[in-house]
């Protein structure tokens, strides 16, 4: 089987959780982990609405990093790929209102630790692509 | 608190309104630490068919985890008021 190289697995898995474990064969492995994460990254916006993917403002004052900084969360929630990043814009474009309090965390941490899973999946099956890769 | 809402005519949205679950927040750390162990074990385990049993044992140990942390924390928070 040929196994594409590390960056296009890598690539691939941030595009659609999981897929870059199919990519190099794991299909099994690969259709778990990413229905499990696109279904939580889901779960968070029920819970929460999806105002929880709540993306920084690029084009405000001061630095890129500083405004990024201000909604931390967005990093994890960024790491979904275009799902999270297809959340914010919607969030954003309808003006919808956001969510308070405890059931606001609740959804932001889903979202965020869905992404957060998706970058160790990431990590993970590009690994797995370098070592295949290595002996062949 | 949700009846009341419900009373004020609060209409659940999916993805749009939040879910009126504010009551009882605590039951969706199962889902997510079952989300987390099935996520984690896909990745360790060599054979899919060990997933199911070794992600429910981790779940337990995560769960186990947080409300022992909770504890801690009460603890030490009951400490720091005297």
């Amino acid at each position: 089987m040929i196994v594409p190289p590390p960056p296009i697995v890598a690539l691939v898995g941030w595009l659609l959780p999981g897929l870059g474990y199919w990519l190099i064969g794991q299909r099994q492995r690969g259709l778990i982990i990413g229905a499990t994460i696109i279904l939580l990254f889901l779960l968070g916006l029920l819970i929460g609405g999806i105002r929880v993917v709540d993306p920084p403002d690029l084009t405000g004052p001061g630095s890129l990093i500083g405004r990024i900084l201000q909604k931390p969360w967005f990093i994890g929630q960024f790491m979904t790929g275009p799902l999270g990043l297809v959340s914010a814009w919607v969030g954003v474009r309808m003006d919808l209102p956001a969510s308070t309090a405890r059931v606001w965390d609740i959804g932001t941490l889903y979202t965020a630790i869905a992404g957060m899973l998706n970058l160790l999946a990431i990590i993970d099956s590009t690994h797995r692509a370098g070592q295949a890769e290595g002996r062949s | 608190m949700n009846v009341a809402l419900l009373l004020l005519g609060y209409t659940y949205r999916p993805f749009i309104t939040p879910l009126p679950v504010w009551d009882w927040w605590f039951l969706l750390l199962l889902p997510l630490s079952a989300a987390v162990a099935v996520v984690y074990k896909a990745m360790k385990c060599k054979s899919m068919s060990q997933v199911p049993r070794e992600a429910g044992i981790i779940t337990v140990w995560i769960l186990l985890a947080m409300v022992g942390a909770a504890v801690i924390l009460w603890g030490f928070v009951r400490l720091m008021e005297r």
